[in-house]
C-alpha cells in the first residue's frame, strides 16, 4: 500500500534520514521504533508531505506521492495524527471533528460524527466547549478522532502516548487497537517501544536515519538487540 | 453640555467605524499570516480612487462603484500576497517588514501617478440630516457607519460560520494542522489578503465620501489602524472593532473639549493610557 | 533666357530667405526668463496652479504678439515655473535655482504667504525684482523691501472692512473657525475683531483647524452649544470647504461669512451648491465677471479655453503681475531689475490688470510696494458667487498704517 525507497530528507544542511525503505501493506499495522532523533518522525512528515523528500521516493497506491504538495495527501486517503496533539485550541471540539472532515464533501460526516462520539464518550458532553480547555488525555483524544473523520486508508501516528498520564496511555493503546481491528491501516511512531511493538503486525527499527533491524512486532519484541535498547529489559 | 458631548461621541463614531474597518482588515492578516501590512492604507486609498473615478466619470452610484472597486481591490490584495509577500513567507520577519514599506512607497506612488496630488471627496447623494433630541446626525454618516457594520458583520460570518472561513481559522491556529486537515495554506493566504484588502477599499471609499482622498492619507490611516490593533489586541476581530470605535469617539471628545491640535497626541495617549492597565489590548489573550 | 531669369530669381531669393532667417535668429537669442515659484501640488495649489497658469497665458499671448520691445531689442520670454508645494524650503530651493541656475531676474506667482515671507527674508540682497500674487500676510510688505511689490491688498486691509461690513448686517455674535495659526488669517481676524467690537459685536469662540484637517465636527459641534448668530470662517479653501459642508451636516443654520477666495469649482469638490447656499465670502474684490466686468469675461474664456477648467478667483493677481513687469520693462526701455523696479514704483495701473485697483495717489504700489484692490462681499447663490457689494476700504489709511510698522 505504502512503498518507501531509499528515502534520504533532511533539514538546512543536515540529513537526517540516509536512504530508507519500508512498506506498509493493506490492513497492516507497522510500527517504526527508534531513539529519540533516529529520524522516525521526519520520515512521516516526509509521507504527509511537510517535508520534501532529497532523494528517493514514496509511493501509494502504485502513485508515486513524493512531490504532492501536503494539503492534497488527505485527500489521497492518508491521514496523521500529529506529536503534541496540535489540536485547533480556539474551535470547538466539534469544529475540530469537521476540520478532520475538512477534504470530505459527502453527506455521511453526521454519522460519521455520531460513530465517533460513540468511540470517545468522553468528547460528547463537550462538544462545544473549547478544544484549549480539555485535558491532555481527551485532547489526544480528540486528535486521534479528528484524523479519523476524514476516513484514512492509511493512519499514521506520530507519537499518541507523549506526555500523557499511564491510565491514558493505555486508553490510547485500546484506541489503536480497535482503529487497527476496525481494517484501517497504521502506521505508528512511538517512543513507548514496548507499547508498538505490541500493535503492531511488523516493525522497523531506526538508528541514526538508517533502518537496522526490521521484523514482525513479537520476533523484534524477543530480540536481544532491541529489548536491550528500547525495552529496558 | 451633555447633547455636545453626545453629538462628539455621535461625531466620533462614524470616522471610528472607518478605523474600524482598516484596522479589522489589518488584523486579519497579522492574525493569520503575521505580516504587518503597513501597505494597507495606501491599497485602500486606490480602491478609495477608483470609486471616485467610477462615479465621476462613468456616473455609477456610490454604492455600485464601491462594489466594483472592491473586487477590483481584492484582485490587488491577491496580486500583493503572490508577488510581494509569500516569496518571503519562510524568511526572517523583517524581510516581509521591509517589502510592506517598500510595498507602501510603491503604492503611494502608484497612487500619485495614477490619480494625481489633488485632493479627491467622493460625491454621495445623501444629504439628509436627522435631528433627533437636540442630536444632529447626517444621511452620509448614517450610511457611512451602516456600511461599515455590514462589511465587518459579513466579515465576522464569513469567518466563523462557512468552511472556507474555518479553514482560514484553521491556518490562523495551526497551520501545520490545518494542511494535516487537507487545507492549502497558500490558498488560505490568498484569500486572507483578499478579503483584507476588499475591507480596505470599503474603509478607503468612505473615506472619500466622508471626507476626502489625498497623497498620505492611507498612511495616516495605517498607523491609526495599526494603534487600534494594539488597543484593541493583536490579531483579534472583536478588538479591532472596539479598538477603533474607542479611537474615534476620544479623538472627537479630545478635539471637541481639549483642543483639535492635539487630537492625535490625545488619542495616543489613550492608547499607553489602556497598554498601561491591559498590555495584552482591550480584547487581547494575555 | 528665361531659364536663367529664373536661376537668377531663385539665388536672390534664397539669399533673402537667409537673411531674414538670419535676422530672426538673431533676435530669438534675445531672451528673457521669467521665474515663478509657487504651490503647483498640494493644499495650496489651489491658489498656486492657477497663479501659475495665469502667467503661462500672459507670456504666451505676449511672445505670440513678438515679444517685449527694449529699445531696439525685441525680448522673446521663456517661463521656468517650479513647484514649491507652499513650503517654504521648497520655496527657498526653487528660488535659488531659478536665479542661480535659469538666470531669472523676474519672479512671478507666489501665493502662500509661508514660503512667499522665506523667500522675501534674504530677496533684497539679489539683484531681481519679486512680485508677489496671493500670499496675503502683512509683514511681507512692511519690511519695505525696495525690489519686492506685491499685487494682493494684505489680509488685515480686508479684514477691518469685513468687520464693519458684518456688524453693520446686524450681527450681534459670532464664533471663528480657522486656521488662526497661520498668520495672515489672525491679523484678518484681528483687524475683523477691531471693527467688529466697535459696535458691540461680541466673539464667543475662536476654533482653530490645521492645514490638511478635513473633519471640522469636533469644533462644529463646540461652536454650535455656544448658540452664536453667526459664523466667521478663515482658511484655505479645501478645510473652509469641509467646514461649511460639516456646519450643514450637523444641521447649523446660522449665516456663515468666511475669507477664502475659492472658486466655485473648488467648492464644489468638496460640498454640494445646496450645502454652499447662501455663504458669503468677505475677501478683495477678486474674479468675478459681476464685479470686474468685461474684462474678466474675456480672461475667464480664454483661461478655460487653454487650461480646460475655469481660473480661481485669485489667479489675476499673476496675471496683473506680468503686466505690471511688462509694461515696466517697456517704460523703462531697459531689463536691468534696478531701473524696472523705479518704473514699477512711478508707473499707473497697467490696462490690461483684471482686477479693480485703487491707486495711491496716482501710482498703483505705495511706498511699500503694495497694491490695493477694492474688497467686495460675496454671496454663494445658487451654484455661483455673486458680487453682491463693496466692502468699505481706504488705502490711503491702510498705507500709512502698513509704513508705520517698518523697524
Amino acid at each position: 500500500m505504502l512503498t518507501v525507497r531509499e528515502l534520504r530528507a533532511g533539514y538546512g544542511n543536515v540529513d537526517v534520514l540516509h536512504g530508507i525503505s519500508f512498506d506498509v501493506r493493506p490492513a497492516e499495522c507497522v510500527a517504526l521504533v527508534g531513539a529519540n532523533g533516529a529520524g522516525k518522525s521526519t520520515a512521516l512528515r516526509c509521507v504527509c508531505g511537510l517535508v520534501r523528500a532529497r532523494a528517493g521516493s514514496i509511493e501509494f497506491e502504485g502513485a508515486r506521492i513524493d512531490h504532492v504538495p501536503g494539503h492534497r495527501i488527505v485527500r489521497r486517503g492518508i491521514t496523521m495524527c500529529p506529536e503534541g496533539r496540535q489540536v485547533f485550541a480556539d474551535m470547538s471540539v466539534l469544529e475540530n471533528l469537521r476540520m478532520g472532515g475538512h477534504m470530505r464533501r459527502d453527506r455521511d460526516q453526521r454519522r460519521d460524527l455520531e460513530a465517533l462520539f460513540d468511540m470517545f464518550p468522553a468528547l460528547r458532553p463537550r462538544a462545544r466547549q473549547r478544544a484549549g480547555t480539555l485535558s491532555g488525555g481527551e485532547q489526544e483524544m480528540l486528535a486521534i478522532a479528528r484524523a479519523l473523520m476524514s476516513r484514512p486508508k492509511l493512519c499514521i501516528f506520530d507519537e499518541p502516548s507523549l506526555g500523557l498520564a499511564p491510565k491514558i496511555v493505555d486508553e490510547v493503546e485500546r484506541t489503536l487497537a480497535r482503529i487497527k481491528a476496525n481494517g484501517t491501516t497504521v502506521l505508528l511512531v512511538e517512543q513507548n517501544a514496548s507499547m508498538a511493538l505490541r500493535l503492531a503486525d511488523r516493525a522497523y527499527v531506526l538508528e541514526a536515519g538508517n533502518i537496522v533491524l526490521e521484523g514482525s512486532g513479537q520476533e523484534l519484541q524477543t530480540h536481544p538487540e532491541v529489548s536491550k535498547a528500547y525495552l529496558g529489559y | 453640555m451633555i447633547t455636545e458631548a453626545l453629538q462628539q461621541v455621535l461625531n466620533g463614531l462614524a470616522i471610528g467605524s472607518v478605523y474600524t474597518l482598516i484596522a479589522v482588515g489589518l488584523t486579519i492578516v497579522f492574525g493569520i499570516l503575521g505580516i504587518a501590512h503597513f501597505a494597507h492604507g495606501s491599497a485602500a486609498m486606490s480602491g478609495g480612487y477608483l470609486t471616485f473615478i467610477l462615479t465621476e466619470r462613468l456616473g455609477l452610484g456610490f454604492f455600485p462603484a464601491m462594489a466594483v472597486a472592491l473586487i477590483a481591490g481584492a484582485a490587488l490584495g491577491v496580486v500583493l500576497e503572490r508577488l510581494a509577500y509569500r516569496p518571503v513567507r519562510d524568511a526572517p520577519q523583517i524581510n516581509a517588514f521591509i517589502i510592506a514599506l517598500g510595498l507602501t512607497m510603491i503604492l503611494e506612488g502608484g497612487n500619485l501617478l495614477l490619480f494625481g496630488p489633488d485632493q479627491v471627496v467622493i460625491p454621495t447623494p445623501y444629504q439628509h440630516v436627522y435631528t433627533v433630541g437636540g442630536l444632529v446626525v447626517a444621511e452620509l454618516r448614517i450610511q457611512v457607519m451602516l456600511t461599515a457594520s455590514l462589511a465587518v458583520a459579513a466579515m465576522a460570518t464569513f469567518v466563523s460560520r462557512t468552511r472556507a472561513g474555518r479553514s482560514i481559522r484553521a491556518v490562523a491556529q495551526n497551520r501545520q494542522a490545518a494542511v494535516l486537515m487537507g487545507v492549502n495554506a497558500d490558498a488560505v493566504a490568498t484569500m486572507v489578503f483578499a478579503l483584507s484588502s476588499a475591507l480596505g477599499v470599503i474603509g478607503g471609499a468612505l473615506v472619500g465620501a466622508l471626507l476626502a482622498i489625498a497623497p498620505g492619507v492611507g498612511e495616516g490611516l495605517v498607523v491609526k489602524g495599526f494603534a487600534v490593533l494594539i488597543l484593541g489586541g493583536l490579531g483579534s476581530i472583536p478588538g479591532a472593532i472596539v479598538g477603533g470605535l474607542v479611537l474615534g469617539v476620544s479623538e472627537a471628545l479630545a478635539a471637541g473639549f481639549i483642543s483639535s491640535a492635539y487630537k492625535d497626541v490625545i488619542a495616543f495617549l489613550v492608547m499607553i493610557g489602556v497598554l498601561l492597565v491591559r498590555p495584552e489590548g482591550l480584547l487581547g489573550k494575555r | 533666357m528665361t531659364r536663367i531669369d529664373e536661376g537668377l530669381v531663385a539665388r536672390c531669393t534664397a539669399v533673402l530667405a537667409g537673411l531674414a532667417l538670419c535676422a530672426t535668429a538673431h533676435a530669438a537669442q534675445k531672451e528673457l526668463v521669467i521665474g515663478v515659484s509657487d504651490a503647483l501640488t498640494g493644499p495650496g495649489a489651489v491658489y498656486g496652479l492657477p497663479q501659475s497658469n495665469a502667467v503661462r497665458m500672459a507670456v504666451d499671448d505676449t511672445n505670440a504678439k513678438g515679444g517685449i520691445k527694449v529699445g531696439q531689442d525685441v525680448y522673446k520670454l521663456r517661463l521656468v515655473a517650479y513647484d514649491d508645494k507652499a513650503n517654504p524650503t521648497e520655496a527657498t530651493n526653487s528660488v535659488r535655482k531659478l536665479i542661480d541656475r535659469d538666470g531669472a531676474q523676474y519672479l512671478l506667482g507666489f501665493c502662500c504667504s509661508g514660503p512667499t515671507s522665506a523667500v522675501a527674508s534674504f530677496i533684497g540682497r539679489e539683484n531681481v525684482t519679486m512680485l508677489v500674487g496671493n500670499a496675503a500676510e502683512r509683514t511681507i510688505t512692511a519690511q519695505g523691501i525696495p525690489n519686492l511689490f506685491r499685487t494682493r491688498p494684505p489680509a488685515d486691509f480686508t479684514g477691518s472692512a469685513a468687520g464693519a461690513f458684518v456688524a453693520k448686517r446686524g450681527v450681534k455674535t459670532i464664533a471663528v473657525i480657522g486656521s488662526l495659526d497661520v498668520s495672515f488669517y489672525s491679523q484678518y481676524l484681528e483687524a475683523f475683531e477691531r471693527e467688529f467690537t466697535r459696535t458691540g459685536g461680541k466673539i464667543l469662540a475662536k476654533e482653530t483647524f490645521g492645514l490638511k484637517d478635513r473633519d471640522m465636527t469636533p469644533q462644529l459641534t463646540k461652536v454650535r452649544a455656544l448658540n452664536p448668530e453667526a459664523l466667521l470662517v478663515l482658511g484655505y479653501v479645501e478645510p473652509c470647504a469641509f467646514v461649511y459642508r460639516q456646519a450643514v451636516e450637523l444641521g447649523m443654520k446660522m449665516p456663515r461669512y468666511g475669507f477664502t477666495s475659492g472658486s466655485e469649482e473648488q467648492f464644489l469638490k468638496v460640498a454640494t451648491s445646496e450645502q454652499m447656499e447662501g455663504v458669503w465670502d468677505l475677501r478683495p474684490t477678486e474674479l468675478t465677471v459681476s464685479a470686474l466686468g468685461e474684462k474678466a469675461n474675456a480672461y475667464v474664456a480664454e483661461y478655460t479655453k487653454r487650461f480646460g477648467t475655469p481660473p480661481s478667483p485669485s489667479s489675476p493677481y499673476a496675471y496683473d503681475q506680468f503686466y505690471v513687469l511688462k509694461h515696466a520693462i517697456e517704460k523703462a526701455g531697459s531689463v536691468d531689475p534696478k531701473k524696472v523696479q523705479d518704473s514699477i514704483r512711478s508707473g499707473g495701473i497697467p490696462p490690461e490688470a483684471i482686477m479693480r485697483y485703487l491707486p495711491v495717489g496716482s501710482a498703483m504700489f505705495d511706498e511699500n510696494g503694495q497694491a490695493y484692490t477694492t474688497n467686495g462681499a460675496f454671496q454663494w447663490q445658487k451654484g455661483k458667487w455673486v458680487y453682491v457689494s463693496d466692502l468699505p476700504s481706504d488705502p490711503v489709511a491702510y498705507s500709512k498704517y502698513l509704513r508705520s510698522l517698518r523697524k
